[in-house]
């Protein structure tokens, strides 16, 4: 069965509701690491996840390095939240957060799940909140050190034919860290969402 | 005489939710614009005695408008109304010019008590 697309009206207005929780997320990052965060315009589409290496390979560069935290969401809105960083800017984020030497593997890790949860937890919580909807998640575990974008996620990683990606970016001025975090919404959790934006709708 | 008005921002939703929350009693007339670069010629066509300005936005974005605001010589009241709320965001705006920063989605209380800080609205 083909998922129903969201309609121009439930787009914009999901655009909005995550655009508010980005900001959010934002003020987080920026109160965590006391720099000035950048934030792009949130980006909305329905993909097939059969398509899912061509999807993430055109967010971040083809062959730029990237290591990512995978983080479960569940209970109205259901689905997977990624967070990809740029290998190579990782160091401006251990030095912010206040380490100063080369970090061991399992500190190193703590960072990524830090920054991780920050955004994630900012973000959807931002998300239900403004939907009035439950949410709980998972613990972040890293899925991928060091590789392609396009190498990050196959098909059989998500137990769903489509998914709704939404993408925002993140990134620190006059550093080089930058973040993307892509939000898969699970094919069955599009019919409540598009519900719950059609009451977001009606009460404007 | 009705007060023109701009409210600029790329979501047509997030421009339904600002009109909505203006004080009722306030006359106006309100122009949208889309993204910065409509709001600049609109502007300068007249139609913004006050702006409501986001900052977020393709095409030129809240702040590129505000510093063309400023080099130009700013002859209108901007309220920039953002759902980036990062406290440095809040002080770029107001060195840029703008009277007033609001977190979206924004109140008609906190419209009304900036409109009246500046004696827009009685």
């Amino acid at each position: 069965m083909k998922l129903q697309s969201l309609t121009a009206d439930q787009t914009d207005t999901l655009q909005e509701i995550v655009n508010i929780a980005m900001g959010q997320a934002g003020d987080s990052l920026a109160r965590v690491l006391d720099c000035f965060v950048n934030l792009s315009v949130p980006r909305i589409k329905l993909i097939e996840v059969a398509q899912i290496s061509t999807h993430m390979a055109k967010l971040v560069k083809s062959d730029m390095p990237i290591t990512a935290v995978r983080q479960s969401f569940y209970d109205d809105l259901s689905g997977e939240a990624i967070t990809l960083f740029s290998t190579d800017g990782y160091h401006d984020l251990s030095e912010l957060m206040g380490y100063q030497n080369d970090l061991d593997p399992n500190t190193e890790k703590e960072v990524l799940f830090d920054v991780s949860n920050i955004l994630v937890g900012a973000c959807l919580n931002g998300i239900a909140e403004q939907l009035n909807a439950n949410l709980s998640f998972s613990a972040p575990s890293l899925i991928a050190e060091n590789t392609t974008a396009s190498a990050l996620l196959t098909p059989e990683s998500l137990p769903w034919d489509y998914a709704l990606q939404v993408e925002v970016n993140f990134s620190l001025e006059k550093r080089n860290f930058m973040s993307h975090l892509i939000i898969m919404m699970a094919e069955d959790a599009v019919d409540s969402l598009k519900r719950s934006l059609d009451a977001f709708l009606e009460a404007v | 005489m009705a007060t023109p008005i701009l409210v600029v921002d790329d979501s047509v939703m997030s421009r339904k939710l600002v009109i909505k929350a203006l004080p009722p009693e306030w006359d106006v007339e309100i122009t949208q614009a889309g993204n910065g670069q409509e709001a600049l010629d609109s502007y300068r066509s007249g139609k913004a005695h006050v702006m409501f300005l986001d900052l977020t936005m393709p095409v030129m974005d809240g702040y590129e408008v505000l510093e063309t605001l400023k080099r130009e010589g700013l002859n209108a009241f901007v309220i920039v109304i953002s759902a980036d709320v990062q406290p440095k965001a809040q002080e770029r705006v107001k060195e840029l010019g703008a009277i007033a920063f609001l977190k979206k989605p924004v109140k008609t209380e906190e419209v009304k008590q900036v409109l009246r800080e500046y004696g827009i609205l009685t």
